[in-house]
């Protein structure tokens, strides 16, 4: 089980590169999905380790969420894009103080 | 630990770092949709065969199908548009990584040992025990989900809908405005 606890930790931190380093809103994005799925492999390994299926179910939400999450954020995006041609996160400081 | 283990791990770390890395927006969308799907056959070797088809269907299908409409709809698949305002952020972020992979690895070393329950009752991870539990002790998490999607689903509708984008005048204003455009003239 740690064997694939330690990969879903590094799932996750490489994840966590992509969010830093990209400089692309769909990119930072799909690193954010990289993310998830690497929790969702914790909360599988979880399950099979202690023989209970409540991990699994806990999986499937979180599927449903990064559902919901990819129908907002793409939305948010589009609508940034057709707004500004660009979605870049350095072009859109507008909010920083 | 399996070949099996040893072959889908190298495969997923491959895929993440091409993921995370690769120059090209639709390369980086494919990358991804090869980590959801050796991730899949990860589940089925994990007794979660429901999973792995959902991850298939769901992420590896309708998800991935989204990014990539997305990305060919408003970029000609540039990655990194804009580089060179920060060129030093991607040492930062790997620093960043790296420590944060160490701190999870030391906190799943301190684990203790999982124990298992009297019997393993995963039964393959197939959707009937997985159901009864959904609409059992479940029930109230897979109604409030059922909520997330619907305000996701109007909310996606509302933001890329043209005319609603920027904020709507009132009534009131746009007749005091016409007003005072009669007094101008």
């Amino acid at each position: 089980m740690s064997y694939y606890l330690l990969l879903s930790a590094l799932l996750f931190a490489i994840g966590l590169y992509g969010v830093l380093a990209r400089r692309t809103a769909i990119l930072i994005f799909m690193s954010i999905e990289l993310m998830l799925n690497a929790a969702n492999l914790a909360f599988v390994a979880f399950a099979r380790a202690s023989g209970n299926l409540d991990g699994q179910v806990m999986a499937l939400v979180v599927i449903a969420l990064a559902a919901a999450e990819v129908a907002v954020g793409l939305g948010i995006i589009v609508a940034v894009f057709r707004a500004r041609s660009s979605t870049s996160v350095d072009d859109l400081a507008e909010l920083r103080g | 630990m399996s070949a099996f283990d040893l072959i889908a791990g190298v495969l997923l770390v491959a895929s993440a770092l091409a993921a995370v890395t690769l120059k090209n927006a639709v390369h980086a969308g494919l990358a991804l949709v090869g980590n959801f799907l050796v991730l899949a056959t990860v589940y089925f070797a994990l007794e979660a065969q429901f999973l792995g088809w959902i991850q298939i269907i769901v992420y590896a299908g309708a998800v991935m199908v989204l990014f990539l409409f997305v990305i060919m709809l408003l970029f000609d698949a540039r990655a990194d548009v804009s580089t060179g305002r920060m060129p030093w952020m991607k040492w930062v972020a790997g620093g960043f990584a790296a420590v944060f992979f160490l701190t999870l690895a030391y906190a799943f070393s301190a684990l203790g040992p999982v124990h298992p329950l009297a019997e393993i009752k995963l039964a393959g991870g197939l959707p009937g025990p997985l159901g009864q539990l959904l609409y059992g002790p479940w029930l109230y998490v897979v109604l409030l989900i059922a909520v997330l999607l619907f305000a996701a689903t109007v909310a996606a509708v509302v933001l890329v809908q043209p005319g609603v984008r920027g904020a709507r005048k009132k009534p009131q204003v746009l007749e005091r405005e016409r007003e005072q455009g009669e007094v101008g003239r």
